[in-house]
């Protein structure tokens, strides 16, 4: 009897359906569902875009950009192969690639996709292989999010409250204020790591582990990783730049021996490489 | 005997209302600021159609890594990466057609960091350099220079 009561309410409730907005009711139930994954979601793609072109701007307030078609034209087109041939081909903003006018042998990855390499370090490495193994270590620290993540816990957490569930399109006033605040500060914090402190060693050795695998795919020589890390291990003269924020190389070096992909080297693929990488590099 | 065949009847009835209610159409969002639809699922086939952020796209199958989607009247195929599943519910009867969460989703996803916070950020502090940043954004190679670079280097072209 309870049963068919039951079963009764349920056809009562569909046949009034016909009076109740299904659409709005969904709608409703939808945005709060949507509005509870916000709250403790991470900060997304877009987000680290924003982020990143804040990092950027603030280095270039440090570092004058190196202005040069060609050159940054084949240090792009580096830098997208190996892009192309990673675990994330398309992010938010895309990829791009630029030279800082300084000697310091230093190269940075901007969150959302901004990868920006010295001039120092162009003198450095000795052909095309050796750079795009520089260019991949940057691209594996984007992929694993290694500078947005450097952003303290709690920033988010608190940036998390104000963005809130409101459905407002925008925020207000007080909110952009706080929220700019927060920012500023995760930009404070990405900077630090990037210029100061550097990755953790586990992030480090990480992203050469992967570099490898970039290069692999990309048909760039595997091995060039190491010949960079060696050049780096006999510039004892600067321990300025990325010495100072990296791992001792040999370190780096004892890290990837054994983790080495076989690779067969086209030798007659790696002259041309070489002499293009003469031409625009060391003219 | 009578109640359980009651039963049964009621159980269908709900059900056969519900599937005429709903019906769910699988779309991906794009999550690029700007993407490609192409003809084969290649890095570099020939474009069909351009995208941009927070389009949706029907989903067709999915091939490898690459979806085949269809947008605007145009098939063809984007990479996992360029888009995302989200819940976007596609409530379609025989006299209408929508979807309905878009909008809600988009600005709950986009109350972050976001150009609004990157405006008041620039506002206050204008000697950053984003005009340089904006000059570095607009670095690209095309498709056809890229395929060259690789080809000239022996380099392995992206699957």
């Amino acid at each position: 009897m309870t049963k068919k009561l039951f079963l009764i309410a349920i056809i009562l409730c569909l046949c009034s359906c016909k009076t109740v907005d299904i659409d709005k009711a969904l709608d409703i139930t939808l945005t709060t569902i949507q509005a509870t994954e916000t709250a403790a979601r991470p900060i997304s793609e877009e987000e680290e875009y924003y982020v990143g072109r804040a990092v950027a701007a603030r280095i270039f307030s440090y570092y004058p950009l190196y202005e040069n078609p060609q050159l940054t034209n084949y240090i792009n087109s580096i830098g997208k192969v190996i892009a192309l041939h990673s675990e994330k081909p398309f992010i938010f903003g895309g990829y791009h690639f630029a030279l800082l006018n300084t000697d310091e042998i230093n190269a940075f990855a901007c969150p959302g996709g901004i990868v920006l390499i010295s001039r120092g370090m162009l003198k450095l490495v000795k052909n095309e292989d050796e750079l795009a193994a520089v260019i991949a270590h940057e691209i594996a620290h984007l992929n694993h999010r290694d500078g947005i993540n450097s952003i303290k816990q709690a920033r988010w957490t608190e940036a998390l409250t104000i963005i809130g569930t409101k459905t407002a399109k925008q925020l207000g006033n007080e909110e952009v204020i706080k929220l700019v605040n927060i920012f500023e500060a995760s930009v404070d914090d990405i900077l630090k790591t990037l210029i100061t402190n550097g990755y953790s060693r586990t992030q480090e050795y990480a992203a050469d582990e992967k570099a490898l695998q970039y290069l692999k795919k990309a048909g760039y020589n595997p091995h060039a990783l190491i010949d960079v890390l060696q050049k780096l291990a006999k510039n004892t003269k600067s321990k300025s730049g990325l010495l100072s924020t990296h791992p001792d190389p040999l370190d780096r070096i004892n890290n990837l021996k054994d983790k080495i992909p076989p690779f067969s080297l086209d030798l007659n693929a790696f002259k041309k490489r070489s002499a293009r990488f003469n031409s625009y590099v060391k003219e | 005997m009578k109640a359980m065949k009651f039963n049964f009847i009621i159980k269908l009835i709900i059900l056969l209302s519900l599937i005429a209610t709903f019906s769910y159409a699988e779309t991906v969002t794009v999550i690029t600021k700007e993407n490609a639809i192409r003809e084969f699922p290649r890095f570099f086939a020939p474009v069909k159609a351009l995208v941009k952020y927070n389009d949706i796209l029907e989903v067709i199958t999915k091939e490898g890594n690459w979806f085949k989607v269809k947008f605007k009247n145009n098939i063809g195929y984007i990479h996992k990466t360029a888009v995302e599943r989200r819940t976007v519910l596609v409530r379609e009867s025989s006299l209408s057609r929508k979807t309905s969460t878009t909008e809600s989703e988009i600005t709950l996803a986009g109350k972050g960091f976001n150009p609004q916070v990157e405006k008041a950020y620039k506002e206050k502090y204008p000697e950053m350099r984003y005009d340089i940043v904006d000059k570095v954004e607009r670095y690209d190679v095309s498709d056809k220079e890229l395929v060259s670079f690789i080809r000239a280097g022996g380099l392995s072209e992206p699957k």
